[in-house]
């Protein structure tokens, strides 16, 4: 039954669909019409040969370039609509390519660390189930395990870091701070994010890493602990602004009504604020976690670069190798097997990070819908 | 009449009380202060401090907070102290206390008795939990500061007694050798201690109650808050102290002194380290190749992501129905958004190198660079034409205007001030990434002058398709922060090429948090000045 109306109503969907076509080709001049199908003609053609790597891209192209200059003198209004339209596809187009190219780079390598389980072969599986990373000396294997054990190590000190003070500053923003503070502050917030990774990188590399080698007697620089506080301080302006919007959007009648039967400030935050928005709040620091897992250059510069696991697991004065600065550390001498292992941490960054978006996303959905505002 | 006669005597009794708190205030804040000096070994831990070796004045004030915290409970308890205390402190606080009680729970029974993991694990439970039943059990007043100050007394009573002395390293024991010292405990165990302290001691101030939470809480906010402005100037003062010398390396300032622009002004300075690349034969030498770099990969990532996203954005807002294609364009979007830049890096070296020769190459890290700003763009000028009043569109629309019109000429001027400071933030990003012009356009450690890109004067036309080229483009070339982190990785081998290696690669880093930094400063302003302008509309 509800098959039925799911499909019902996609043909629905689709009905209107095309009728919306059939109307647009209705009202429009023939001449704008056949300008409109030349452009959308030509641009495809253009991103056809260009992904067969063709001489003859530039043909198509110029074509398009033609067509849209005429379209734009004598059609503007259907000229503008496909250009928008082709643009908006195109960011489409863009993550699809994204997923396509860096699974397509990955495939190899999953063959090549299949395991046969049960009668299947499971291809990857064998990057996953022993902690070993040498492509090098035979036996040569490229295990994940301890660049995810890296870059699990590294996210949790950063969400410690970045969870609980980033919210503190969102509420702080939002609720606490007299005009005039807050507008040194945001801008503060916002130009801390604004700080290139490398430049953190650096600084930790020069000053964090030998002092922390020295606090903590460890042989050699670079530890888990320092480049997750690190990476914490980079990801805090994206749970502050997020945290920071998701309380503002708490309606201010809320508050008042809490307010006006006596509260403090600080009760009104607790029992009727931060309840509110604790779903926009978590996907703040969702985010950050997702900010925090691709962090790069700061990683690359203040870890050691030997993919191992740390003894024990839990030793955080020592760090090996994330998933990102195992990509920035090795592109260059990597070929073959080695380079579409890279591809193979991208891939699993990727997906990750697009998880947590989706999550986050969804999570603040639900906030909007049930606070009652404007999808 | 009673209450005539008590009410001077009560106000006398709130002021010194006041004085008391606000002084246990102040005493915490001078100890976070002391910590935070200690931690960074500006107070020397073996050394003196006013006459007093630094453990010892660390263990003596601890014990003097938690004395006058816990008095305070108690004689708000036993009735010396007019307050207005709830019940109880609550799970929160409770939570609050036991967690550092866990912690020295866990460590005398794992450590001090011996009993290993488990019993360390066992004894902080043990430990934590009676704290949380000491907090949230009792009334308010004492439940919320004998157990921190009971801490408190204890931490200062194992510095001052010696117990963990300046000397005082505690070897893990692990394969891979660490070990936790006195240098770093210390500090950090002052500087929890006197957070815990200020809280109640700042509740107290309230008296308690409702007041002293909001008092308590407000301590903490303000607290983080100002350290992390604080940390955002101290980052940026060090990187100009550290920078400046390299900077100004030879810099003169005169008439005539500089290099030639355009054929025919003189500049009147002449900073050798922004106006040089590398040569053998400089006097001084700098990183202007990178710096040309750096602004061709910020125009050409410009070009191709503005037009695309603002379009995109006029399509979603304007032309679109909601409903799912728009849904699935804004989930995408703001996945792409949080995509690990290091992703784009690999995408690029995939899908745009094999494409453009076979090389790294300019353009190839413009277009990189491209795709990730376009998120950003498409997310902030959504925003700003969806903040464009339906008012005006109906308004174009009663007049008989067209749709695109309508767009043109009152939509996008409306939403311009949102989207100009949408792509200025976006640029001062993308100016600073490392990670993904690493694996597509790269470049060289030392850059010399003569290979500074000159995009413009590239051109040129072909007789084979595609007609147009530009080796300049499809060439690589340096950019600041690729630069930065090949003096990062390059280590010791640099002696050879630059006389002060290190001042060279500080006097890097300060050129680049100078042009990221300036970008938002526009972003910023122009913010600020597109704001007061509607202001005053």
């Amino acid at each position: 039954m509800a098959q039925a109306t799911r499909s019902e109503r996609l043909n629905a969907a689709a009905g209107q669909q095309v009728q919306r076509v059939r109307d647009f080709v209705d009202d429009t001049e023939p001449a704008a019409l056949v300008v409109v199908t030349i452009i959308a003609l030509s641009l495809l053609a253009a991103f056809v040969g260009f992904l067969a790597v063709s001489n003859l891209t530039a043909l198509p192209f110029a074509l398009f370039v033609a067509a849209t200059g005429y379209g734009w003198v004598r059609h503007q209004e259907e000229t503008a609509l496909v250009l928008t339209l082709t643009m908006t596809v195109s960011t489409l187009l863009i993550l699809g390519l994204i997923i396509v190219f860096i699974f397509r780079e990955s495939v190899p390598v999953l063959w090549y660390e299949s395991v046969t389980v049960l009668g299947v072969r499971v291809p990857g599986l064998r990057m996953f189930i022993q902690p070993n990373w040498d492509a090098v000396a035979p036996p040569i294997r490229y295990s994940m395990v301890p660049m995810i054990h890296g870059t699990v190590m590294v996210t949790l000190v950063a969400t410690a870091v970045a969870g609980p003070l980033g919210v503190a500053a969102a509420l702080f923003l939002s609720e606490i701070a007299p005009a005039i503070v807050r507008e040194f502050v945001k801008p503060g917030v916002e130009i801390l994010a604004g700080i290139p990774s490398i430049v953190y990188g650096f600084i930790g590399f020069t000053i964090l890493s030998p002092w922390a080698s020295d606090q903590f007697r460890t042989t050699g620089q670079g530890s888990y602990l320092f480049v997750g506080i690190v990476v914490g301080l980079m990801a805090l302006p994206t749970v502050v602004s997020v945290a920071e919007d998701a309380l503002s959007s708490v309606p201010e009648s809320m508050k008042s009504g809490s307010l006006a039967v006596g509260t403090t400030d600080w009760q009104t935050m607790t029992s009727i604020t931060l309840p509110a928005a604790f779903s926009g709040v978590s996907a703040a620091v969702l985010l950050g976690v997702g900010r925090a897992i691709g962090e790069t250059m700061a990683a690359t510069v203040m870890l050691r670069g030997v993919p191992r696991l740390t003894e024990p697991l839990v030793n955080v004065f020592y760090g090996q190798e994330t998933l990102t600065s195992l990509i920035a550390r090795n592109y260059g001498e990597a070929d073959g097997l080695q380079m579409d292992a890279l591809f193979v941490a991208g891939v699993i960054l990727f997906i990750t990070v697009l998880v947590i978006s989706i999550g986050a996303q969804y999570i603040e959905w639900r906030m909007r819908s049930k606070l009652g505002g404007e999808a | 009449m009673a209450g005539a006669t008590r009410s001077p005597l009560v106000e006398g009794d709130t002021t010194v009380t006041d004085a008391v708190a606000g002084a246990t205030v102040g005493l915490s804040a001078m100890l976070f202060a002391l910590a935070i000096a200690a931690l960074f070994e500006r107070v020397n831990l073996t050394g003196t401090v006013a006459g007093l070796s630094t453990v010892t004045l660390l263990g003596g004030l601890l014990i003097g907070l938690g004395v006058a915290v816990s008095v305070f409970g108690l004689g708000s308890w036993f009735g010396y102290v007019e307050t207005d205390p709830d019940a109880s402190a609550g799970l929160i606080a409770g939570l609050g206390a036991a967690v550092p009680w866990f912690v020295v729970g866990g460590g005398v029974a794992s450590q001090t008795l011996g009993f290993g993991t488990v019993g360390g694990v066992v004894g902080g439970l043990f430990v934590g939990g009676l704290t949380f039943a000491a907090t949230a059990v009792p009334r308010e007043d004492v439940g919320s500061t004998v157990p921190l100050g009971a801490l408190l007394v204890l931490v200062g009573a194992v510095f001052l007694t010696g117990t963990i002395g300046p000397a005082w390293i505690w070897n893990l024991g692990w394969e891979q050798q660490a070990s936790i010292t006195a240098e770093f405990l210390v500090p950090t165990a002052t500087l929890f201690c006197s957070l815990y302290g200020g809280w109640a001691a700042a509740k107290a101030y309230g008296r308690f109650g409702a007041r002293g939470r909001h008092m308590g809480a407000y301590v903490l906010i303000y607290v983080n808050a100002l350290s992390i402005v604080a940390f955002l100037f101290i980052l940026i003062a060090f990187v100009v102290v550290q920078g400046i010398s390299g900077l100004l390396n030879g810099a003169q300032v005169g008439a005539g002194v500089g290099p030639q622009v355009f054929g025919v002004v003189e500049l009147p300075v002449y900073v050798p380290f922004v106006m040089n690349g590398v040569a053998l034969l400089n006097d001084f030498q700098g990183v202007l190749p990178a710096i040309v770099g750096t602004i061709w990969l910020v125009v050409g990532a410009v070009l191709f992501a503005v037009p695309l996203g603002v379009g995109a954005a006029v399509f979603l807002t304007e032309y679109a129905e909601r409903g799912r294609f728009t849904q699935i364009v804004e989930v995408s979007t703001n996945g792409l958004w949080s995509t690990p830049s290091i992703v784009f890096g690999l995408f690029g070296f995939a899908f745009l190198i094999p494409r453009f020769g076979n090389r790294k190459s300019l353009l190839a890290g413009m277009l990189t660079l491209g795709f990730m700003l376009l998120p950003l763009v498409l997310i902030t000028s959504r925003e700003a034409m969806i903040a464009v009043p339906d008012e005006y569109r109906d308004a174009s629309a009663a007049l008989g205007v067209p749709k695109w019109q309508t767009i043109r000429s009152v939509v996008l001027p409306a939403a311009l001030p949102g989207v100009v400071t949408g792509v200025i933030l976006g640029v001062g990003r993308i100016a600073g990434e490392t990670a993904p012009i690493l694996l597509t356009m790269a470049g060289g450690t030392f850059v010399p002058g003569g290979q500074t890109v000159d995009v413009i004067g590239g051109f040129e036309f072909t007789a084979a398709p595609p007609f147009v080229a530009n080796p300049e483009l499809l060439q690589a070339t340096s950019a600041l922060p690729y630069q930065l982190y090949a003096l990062i990785t390059a280590g010791v081998g640099l002696g050879s090429n630059v006389t002060d290696p290190d001042g060279f690669r500080w006097a890097t880093a300060l050129v680049l948090l100078v042009v990221v930094l300036s970008f938002y400063a526009i972003g910023i302003g122009a913010r600020y000045y597109f704001r007061q302008r509607l202001r005053h509309e």
